[in-house]
């Protein structure tokens, strides 16, 4: 009898040691790096060095540490929020749709476009990225912007919201679809049966028995659009050096000019030299990413990849 | 009038938004093949350096689907059986790598290799992991594992833990029970999960870009290529890279439909 509770006792020691150890390397690759945040001696030096050569790079911390006191991260994190709230909105309303016709309806090809859809998520960024650039600055795309006389790429509205869009919507579509396959087309048909519309029978019977499900699915969109890199570097680009005039009144009145997308402000400062600039505006995003992810363990959302 | 007072505006609509969203993500994965045309695509890829980065993308990618899947299908399984407090707090932390945008990853990982264990290996054993291959294997491997571990819990989430019950009620060992019973059962949902998990892994970029950097031959994997490529203005080597590339996750995703596992993510 002891025998077999040490062998479960070894078992048990065996498998939580795998998962402590994930969580342990986790943990400290993202807490051992706090002490970035503060300017060191090194960072110090590094910066007169570059004072001497000369460089044009652009020093933007001129308060030693005190990252919050600078425009330009209160307006990044304004940029980065409005803009996935904005992308989530439009996620959610083209998605929700989207979602129940392809859990519902016979569509020609389904196989085909699951198989599109979960090959989006594991697809590079950067070719995300560069199919943006190649589908709206060549052919027919390119023509229509020339006519309408705005450009998509590299301006913040129409451009960074296309480009968190693309993925997140390819994520917050599985979850949304798999939200809608959970809800047996019964009850639909029992509605419908009783004489409520088609409209009727969805907003007030399967929406309602989905919606956990639906937020699961607003949350993992937003999580994605926050977490979007690649295809808003390609697509976009940096925005801190262009000159205000390039910027609307809505953009400046926002609070959002001269300010750069989170992860690729991370990016340019880490490489600029600005390392704990780059560095809080990381720890910023392991929190979001942290407390969104925490959310949905909680509430036991599915995304499926498929 | 039949359409708005029957309600049958809404499938309508649904089906609407669906094929034109669908027409807009096919032109989005078709225009490199629209930009680029048939000759130009069979002129790149006949260059040995297109191969040479695809090969060096595959062998990086299988390295650290291996290492990820040592400790993803252990961890997985832990998740998603064992019930110990503060579950969901640490659930959440092993997710973190994958939930965070993989490029501040790589702005930790260039941040943690100076410290205890990686300086202490590069010191005593000679093996620097920064900027050469082995920094690539680093990254791929902390944003597959969690990945992994993810998808593994998804796998053993769907076998009913009664099978286990009855197999250490006739006597056999929690290992034997592990390895006869639970692995077995979860043969499909593994595959499949391996295979997304490489595909992830060869598709991970983000985190080169702070923590490697490219050495043109040595560390340029594929999609990280894609990028010195276009800053090069090489559109060419670019769209036909990234033609590979969405070949590459196609067909691992139809290789995974057809085993027919399931696999989850949340």
């Amino acid at each position: 009898m002891s025998g077999k509770k040490s062998s479960r006792k070894t078992f048990n020691a065996v498998f939580y040691s795998f998962a402590g150890f994930l969580f342990l390397y986790s943990a400290y690759l993202f807490l051992s790096n706090i002490d970035q945040l503060f300017v060191t001696k090194a960072a110090i030096e590094t910066r007169e060095i570059t004072a001497v050569w000369g460089e044009d790079r652009e020093v933007l911390n001129q308060f030693a540490g005190g990252f919050w006191k600078d425009p330009y991260f209160w307006k990044s994190l304004n940029l980065t929020v409005i803009t996935t709230l904005i992308t989530t909105l439009i996620a959610a309303t083209l998605g929700i749709p989207t979602a129940y016709a392809l859990s519902r309806y016979r569509i020609p090809g389904m196989s085909f476009i699951e198989t599109l859809f979960s090959s989006l998520i594991v697809m590079p960024g950067s070719v995300i990225g560069i199919c943006l650039i190649v589908m709206f600055n060549y052919g027919p795309l390119w023509k229509l912007q020339n006519a309408l006389g705005f450009k998509f790429a590299h301006s913040i509205f129409p451009g960074m919201v296309i480009a968190s869009l693309v993925l997140s919507f390819a994520l917050g579509l599985s979850a949304w679809k798999a939200a809608f396959d959970s809800v047996n087309p019964r009850f639909e048909q029992v509605a419908r049966s009783l004489g409520s519309s088609r409209w009727r029978a969805f907003w007030t019977v399967t929406f309602p028995l989905a919606k956990s499900g639906i937020v699961a699915g607003i949350i993992l969109a937003w999580t994605r659009a926050m977490a979007e890199f690649s295809a808003v570097l390609f697509f976009c680009g940096t925005f801190h050096e262009l000159p205000p005039s390039r910027f609307s009144n809505f953009t400046k009145f926002m609070q959002m000019d001269q300010a750069d997308w989170v992860s690729v402000a991370v990016w340019a400062q880490v490489e600029f030299g600005n390392i704990e600039y780059g560095f809080a505006l990381a720890f910023v995003l392991v929190l979001i990413g942290g407390l969104s992810v925490y959310v949905m363990h909680r509430i036991g959302a599915k995304g499926f990849v498929w | 009038m039949d359409l708005i007072s029957r309600g049958r505006w809404w499938p309508v609509l649904c089906v609407g938004t669906a094929v034109t969203i669908l027409a807009i993500y096919i032109l989005l994965v078709a225009s490199n093949w629209i930009y680029l045309g048939w000759h130009d695509t069979v002129y790149f890829f006949s260059k040995s350096r297109m191969w040479a980065r695809f090969w060096l993308t595959v062998w990086t990618s299988t390295v650290s689907t291996f290492f990820s899947l040592f400790i993803g299908i252990p961890a997985g399984y832990a998740l998603s059986r064992f019930k110990f407090p503060c579950r969901h707090f640490i659930a959440s932390v092993i997710d973190l790598p994958i939930v965070v945008s993989p490029a501040v990853v790589g702005a930790f990982l260039f941040g943690i290799t100076t410290r205890f264990p990686f300086d202490w290996i590069s010191e005593y054993y000679g093996i620097y992991i920064g900027r050469n291959v082995y920094g690539v294997l680093l990254v791929q491997f902390t944003v597959t594992a969690a990945f992994c571990a993810r998808l593994m819990k998804a796998s053993f989430d769907i076998i009913p833990a009664r099978f286990e019950s009855v197999s250490r009620s006739l006597g056999a060992s929690p290992m034997r029970t592990f390895f006869k019973v639970v692995l077995p059962m979860a043969k499909n949902g593994i595959i499949a999960s391996m295979i997304v998990v490489w595909a992830r892994a060869a598709a991970e970029w983000e985190g080169l870009m702070l923590f490697v950097g490219a050495t043109e031959g040595k560390t340029d994997i594929m999609p990280f290529a894609i990028y010195l490529d276009w800053n090069g203005g090489m559109m060419g080597w670019v769209t036909s890279m990234s033609i590979v590339c969405i070949l590459m996750a196609v067909s691992a995703i139809s290789a995974m439909r057809m085993i027919g596992g399931r696999s989850n993510v949340w």
